[in-house]
């Protein structure tokens, strides 16, 4: 089966999917490759913030106007994918006055709005904070639901005519003479190889941009850096907390859906596969972040994850921190390279739309088409869907026999009709790409329940992939979640382990022994 | 919101489970119907989705009868039924609360009225037109025997009566209202077991404790209650222990006036109260004088209400009831009546307090007693509209143990 | 303040057997729990040691491993201490709800996971699911109870299944209990049965949710098998369990009829510590906290779920009596990386080190606490989860404490 399109675009990230629907409302054909599901690398690893451009007021004016900008028109394309929250730059005593009027003027000429408050009037609104506080500035920022923003943009590039496969790797870019005229893949379920020609190929990788890169021989300067996050069990405040001061790490905690993420922090990494939160990086955040919320150590943790980020690297300078968080276009035949391949990379979730739009601009001009950019006007299918809180909470009301089916996960509030939605579309290939879709097993107990309902659906529909049985399925996603949780496991989250250990390894005799070996507990 | 209604603690709670689903097994109303999405959920599991800055959707929380049995199993001590009381309070706060409810919780103050004039009232209340009234105007549903009420009263039998030669240590007896006017005997009965013991009970001036408007959400109304009985009984008996009979209005002044209501005095006043099969046994453990009870041959079932779990003290009236020789005394194997206070009357939750009573009709007909004792006017009035059988409060029986009146 | 002989810390299934012998060697005692204890999550059948095969006999092969086992709680009760509180276990559960061995090692039962689990004693429930053949079964599900797949069972056991609609009900979401209780009415069974029977395709067997009745399992059984003519058995699933529910109050029936003081819903929140010796212990019933006293302790408070162990960023403690809790290094090495590693997680090994008498020592071997004893999943040294020895830990232990306590 070899494949043939305009414009290959390598990574199903929010860059690769942005770029997709870019190209798509603009008539150009185009197919997207990801090797595992979308947002399976940065997008899907962030802090969920959405940027007011304050934190890079101060230090990178230009990126603080880009964050804003974007702010304002994700907030218009994508309204269901935000909660706009707003946010508060807190000082605390050690962080001093100064820095705090830098901020204010600093936003003040970025464009971004501030409104400063009193240590009262801060603590009324959140009462967690630490009450030695000399003061806070409000500004727009948000939390950001990247899944969602991620599967609409390629939802929406589909339905305007682009492709995407998923679970297809990259194994080689196939050369015409100077030019790259397409590339090799490898369907990663099925082991099915085959090509896709194309004019264009897009490298939207991030962090694995010098992967695909070394294929044509090309490699660029990027750094990756490691930043690792923790989830609260429940939201520790209603808006984004920021410390007023020069960003650093663990300084960041944000209100996303039923829970909080407090990040980061940021160490080099060597490659963007594999990588752990060390008990270290937990501990330093659970330290840090206790100075803006005191009672900090005494919270439940459900989940530790790391993300790579791709920092473009321009010259060294030994702090990750001060590398642009900038990105790069770089159309790699202007420089030496082949002809066709063209590379973008670096930013930030948060500029994901200017970086396709950028992107897609070059490729026309190439093409010599006109056609203007509108993915900044033109919102987002689900725009206009509720799916607060609130409504999550009414799916418990069941005065009547509900269509919605039974709730799936007792944590999130699932009901396998949000499921069976989803399978009815036919796209999703493996049990992960279910969870990345839904906010399944996102919740207290981390799936440990719904993951087996979950499966006794796909049982039941028979969409289990049943080489060795779905317990194989089950033990790999137990494995998966174990990586998350395994940082965390004191207190009640350790509790909450020894339930689930009980239940798989103790009631359902679930063991590492493969199927068929004696006292293996598979039938 | 007052500065003492803050739910400030409570957002930390839900932490605290981890989903074990063990208050599923002891939720009287989500084991009859899937319309309460069960302890679990409607506590811990919801309160992630709620903020307090939002409207409240979760009607659903108005089924919670507020037995507090799941607070009572829970292994990790999430305070459940709190969490629950909270959301009905701000629900219902945000919705209004119906005009029947608002009348059924002040029934203290038209009770007096209805016992002085209960030879007109207790026929008026049987009547099918009135019922039907109700039913149709109030949805109190027309199914469910309202009780009589009696004259005199029990404070005004207590005020009247030829008072025993005395000289024994104090005691103040919490009576409640429907001791008071509608079931006398277990006020007299209260005071004569407590009389045999040796005490001499004095009768404080008090007022409803407040729990059936709990039962509605009324926080600020039950707060109100409760501080003028903390005033009140502080007051008058300080120094004195107050015993009290029956389990809910226990269970209200000794623990929901502090933990819940934050009620200035609530602590020491909590200090002071006990359950009054509880009191009689200490006495009786501490080798103070005490009873002794003629034979009483006959088979009795016991029935612990969900507020003395609560309560938490062990069943101290089936410790005493064991003590009345020929009575053959044993448990019923159930978890709930049903009635939840005021929940049973209301039309729309009739059906449920029904369907979760017949698992307890079930286990008494299995039993064939002569006779069931239970310490809560809710459940005696629940067991006998289940099953018509004599239903007595433990102190009821112990009287006449003591005067071999006979009860059979 | 009361005084008892033995005051029994917990009531999960360790606690529950200590304070059930104490009372057969007529003991006052008193049982005191936070919750529920984790039979109703966890207690189907009981197992003594699943690693040891299926055709080895149970008393020589637990006898040859302890011999390699002597630091696990097994070596200080022996065969003959596990084989005897075994037997006092199954006298509590006459027929026609016994318990039984099917075979004279491990049998092998479905769980809802469709995987074969070794085990011990079953219930007279789940009996058949020892002997059920793949070609002969019928695996049966109900649309809409989430915590039971039944295609997943059926596809894992390669057997037939069929997923039911439940009679009446038509509503999602039931839960266990509530299942349960409807399998306890007479004519919802024979419905169910009835609709079970028109699937069958001449199999010998019918393999249904751990959900058949609360009340009267061996009746729900009956029904079942007499309709469909096949033999019938429950199938372990997600909890609550059902079964383990029955054991619990099966316990707590027999607990007060012995006349036990039985206390459950809040934690011990101190001890009385005077000269090595425990004097007493404190509840919290906020704003109360409830002192008791006696002459002995058990302490069967579980593991970290139960509040037996509480894990901090970098200590375990126990919170009770504070013993010293042998514990494996710093918190980065509790966990292996994998959740499936080869060897059970270093955690689990962590508990209350004691002496033959079940006293707990300190790291030198000393007795902390000379009337203090521990018993159940508490102790250190043993990998339930692992092994499947959850109950016979919890009874072989709680049984030996409650002799040796009395002896003392």
């Amino acid at each position: 089966m070899d494949l043939q399109t305009e414009v290959v675009i390598i990574g199903g990230g929010a860059t690769g999917t942005g770029i997709a629907r870019d190209l798509a409302l603009r008539g150009i054909p185009s197919l997207l490759v990801e090797k595992g599901d979308f947002t399976s690398g940065a997008s899907g690893r962030n802090q969920g913030l959405l940027h007011s451009g304050g934190r890079y007021a101060v230090n990178d004016p230009d990126a603080a106007r880009e964050c804003i900008t974007e702010n304002r028109i994700l907030r218009r394309i994508a309204p269901h994918c935000i909660e706009p929250t707003d946010g508060l730059f807190v000082s605390l005593p050690e962080d001093g006055p100064e820095y705090r009027a830098d901020f204010i003027r600093a936003c003040g000429a970025a464009g971004i709005d501030t409104l400063p408050l009193s240590p009262r009037e801060a603590l009324s609104m959140e009462p967690r904070l630490n009450p030695r506080i000399i003061g806070a500035v409000q500004v727009p920022d948000g939390a950001i639901d990247p899944f969602t923003l991620v599967v609409e943009n390629a939802r929406d590039a589909e339905s305007r005519g682009a492709r995407m496969l998923i679970h297809t790797e990259v194994t080689d870019l196939i050369r015409d003479g100077l030019r790259i005229a397409g590339v090799r893949v490898r369907d990663r379920i099925t082991a099915e190889a085959f090509a896709i020609a194309a004019t264009w190929v897009i490298n939207a990788t991030g962090a694995w941009a010098n992967h695909i890169l070394r294929m044509a021989g090309l490699q660029i300067g990027l750094a990756l850096s490691k930043g690792s996050m923790l989830i609260t069990n429940t939201r520790l405040s209603e808006r984004v907390l920021n410390r007023c001061h020069p960003p650093s790490s663990g300084d960041i905690i944000v209100p996303n859906d039923t829970v909080s993420i407090l990040g980061t922090t940021s160490l080099r990494a060597e490659d963007p596969e594999h990588y752990e939160v060390t008990p270290e990086e937990v501990t330093f955040l659970v330290d840090e972040l206790s100075r803006m919320i005191p009672d900090l150590k005494g919270e439940r943790f459900t989940r530790a994850y790391a993300g790579v980020r791709p920092l473009l690297q321009l010259e060294e300078t030994g702090d990750d921190r001060s590398i642009s968080r900038g990105f790069a276009l770089i159309d790699h035949g202007s420089c030496s390279g082949p002809a066709g391949l063209v590379t973008i990379t670096g930013g930030k979730l948060m500029t994901y739309r200017l970086m396709a739009e950028k992107t897609v601009d070059f490729i026309c001009e190439r093409m010599g088409l006109h056609v203007p950019c509108s993915t900044h006007v033109q919102r987002l299918p689900g725009a206009g869907q509720g799916h607060t809180l609130k409504d999550r909470l009414l799916r418990l009301r069941r005065q009547t026999p509900s269509a919605k089916g039974e709730i799936l996960c007792d944590c999130e509030l699932v009901p396998r009709e949000a499921v069976d939605a989803i399978l009815r579309e036919g796209k999703v290939r493996e049990l992960q790409d279910i969870l990345h879709r839904t906010r399944l097993a996102k919740g207290t107990c981390q799936g440990g329940f719904c993951v087996y309902r979950l499966l006794g659906l796909l049982n039941e529909r028979h969409k289990a992939d049943h080489r060795g049985g779905s317990n194989l399925i089950l033990k790999a996603f137990l494995e998966e979640r174990w990586k998350g949780i395994r940082p965390v496991l004191w207190g009640t989250s350790l509790k909450e382990e020894e339930l689930i250990e009980s239940i798989y390894k103790g009631l359902f005799n679930l063991t590492p022994a493969e199927p068929g070996r004696p006292g293996g507990g598979e039938a | 919101m007052t500065k003492e209604e803050k739910p400030g603690p409570l957002t930390k709670l839900p932490d605290v489970c981890v989903r074990c689903a063990t208050c599923m097994t002891a939720c009287p109303v989500s084991r009859v119907t899937p319309r309460f999405p069960g302890p679990k959920q409607a506590g811990p599991g919801a309160q992630r989705f709620r903020s307090a800055a939002e409207a409240s959707v979760d009607d659903w929380i108005e089924l919670c009868t507020g037995c507090r049995l799941c607070d009572t199993v829970c292994p990790a001590g999430v305070p459940i039924s709190e969490m629950n009381m909270m959301a009905k309070a701000k629900y219902l706060d945000e919705r209004g609360r119906t005009f029947r409810d608002w009348l059924l919780v002040r029934s203290d103050l038209f009770g007096e009225m209805a016992a002085r004039y209960s030879k007109i009232v207790n026929p008026l209340m049987k009547k099918k037109a009135v019922r039907w009234l109700l039913d149709a105007l109030l949805r109190i549903d027309r199914r469910r025997a309202l009780p009589a009420y009696e004259y005199p009263t029990f404070r005004r039998w207590f005020r009247t009566r030829q008072a025993p030669e005395g000289g024994g240590p104090e005691v103040a007896y919490f009576y409640g209202c429907f001791t008071n006017t509608n079931e006398t005997d277990v006020g007299k009965a209260a005071v004569e077991i407590m009389e045999a013991h040796g005490l001499t009970v004095v009768v404080p001036p008090q007022r409803c404790c407040g729990i059936p408007r709990l039962g509605v959400g009324d926080l600020h109304g039950a707060r109100e209650m409760g501080r003028r009985n903390v005033d009140s009984l502080l007051k008058t008996v300080r120094g004195l222990d107050i015993v009290f009979s029956s389990t809910s209005c226990g269970l209200m002044l000794r623990h929901e006036y502090g933990p819940l209501l934050h009620l200035p005095g609530a602590e020491e006043l909590a200090l002071r109260l006990f359950d009054i099969c509880e009191y009689l046994l200490r006495l009786r453990e501490e080798g103070k004088p005490a009873a002794t009870f003629q034979p009483i041959p006959m088979k009795a079932a016991y029935f612990a209400p969900c507020h003395l779990r609560s309560l938490d003290i062990g069943l101290p009236a089936l410790e005493l009831l064991r003590l009345v020789p020929g009575l053959d005394v044993s448990m019923i194997e159930a978890e709930c009546c049903g009635l939840g206070g005021l929940y049973g009357f209301k039309k729309e939750k009739f059906a449920i307090a029904e369907e979760i009573g017949k698992d307890l009709a079930e286990a008494v007909a299995r039993m064939k007693p002569d006779i069931i004792l239970t310490d809560c006017e809710g459940c005696r009035m629940q067991i006998r509209h289940l099953t018509g059988l004599r239903v007595l409060h433990p102190v009821q029986l112990l009287r006449d143990a003591l005067e071999r009146r006979g009860t059979a | 303040m009361k005084r008892f002989d033995l005051i029994v810390i917990g009531t999960g299934l360790a606690g529950l057997t200590a304070a059930r012998t104490a009372i057969g060697m007529g003991a006052k005692v008193l049982i005191v729990g936070r919750g529920m204890g984790a039979l109703t999550l966890f207690g189907n059948t009981v197992d003594l040691l699943g690693e040891i095969p299926p055709e080895t006999e149970m008393a020589e092969g637990i006898t040859h491993w302890i011999a390699a086992h002597p630091e696990h709680p097994y070596a200080r009760t022996g065969w003959e201490g596990i084989e005897s509180a075994v037997a006092a276990f199954r006298e509590l559960f006459p027929p026609p709800y016994p318990f039984a061995a099917p075979g004279r090692g491990n049998s092998l039962l479905p769980t809802g996971a469709g995987t074969m689990r070794p085990t011990w004693l079953t219930p007279i429930t789940m009996a058949a699911g020892a002997a059920m053949t793949p070609a002969e079964t019928l695996i049966v599900g109900f649309r809409g109870f989430k915590d039971f797949q039944g295609d997943t069972v059926s596809l894992h056991l390669k057997c037939r299944g069929v997923i039911l609609p439940l009679p009446r009900y038509g509503l999602e979401g039931l839960t266990a209990p509530a299942l349960a209780r409807l399998m306890d009415e007479t004519s919802f069974r024979e419905r169910l049965g009835e609709s079970i029977r028109q699937q069958m395709a001449g199999e010998r067997f019918i393999g249904l949710p751990a959900i058949l009745g609360l009340r009267d399992p061996a009746a729900v059984l009956k029904t079942l098998e007499t309709i469909t003519g096949a033999r019938v058995f429950e199938i372990p699933m997600l909890p609550p369990s059902i079964p383990g529910t029955r054991i619990f109050h099966r316990f707590r029936e027999e607990l007060i009829a012995k006349g036990a003081t039985f206390r459950m819903g809040h934690p011990v929140s101190g001890a009385i510590i005077k000269d090595g010796r425990c004097e007493g212990i404190n509840i919290d019933n906020p704003p109360l906290v409830a002192e008791y006293r006696a002459d002995r302790f058990i302490l069967a408070t579980g593991r970290f779920m139960g509040g037996g162990l509480w894990a901090e960023m970098d200590r375990i403690i126990e919170p009770v009596f504070d013993i010293p809790v042998f514990q494996p290094g710093e918190r980065g090495n509790w966990f292996g990386e994998r959740f499936f590693d080869p060897e059970a997680h270093p955690i689990h090994r962590a508990g209350v080190v004691t002496d033959a008498d079940l006293r707990p020592v300190d790291a030198a071997g000393r007795v902390v606490l000379a009337n203090v004893r521990a018993a159940g999943s508490i102790l250190a040294h043993h990998q339930a989860i692992e092994e499947k020895s959850r109950e016979g830990i919890d009874i072989a232990t709680g049984f030996l404490a409650a002799k040796r306590a009395l002896a003392s």
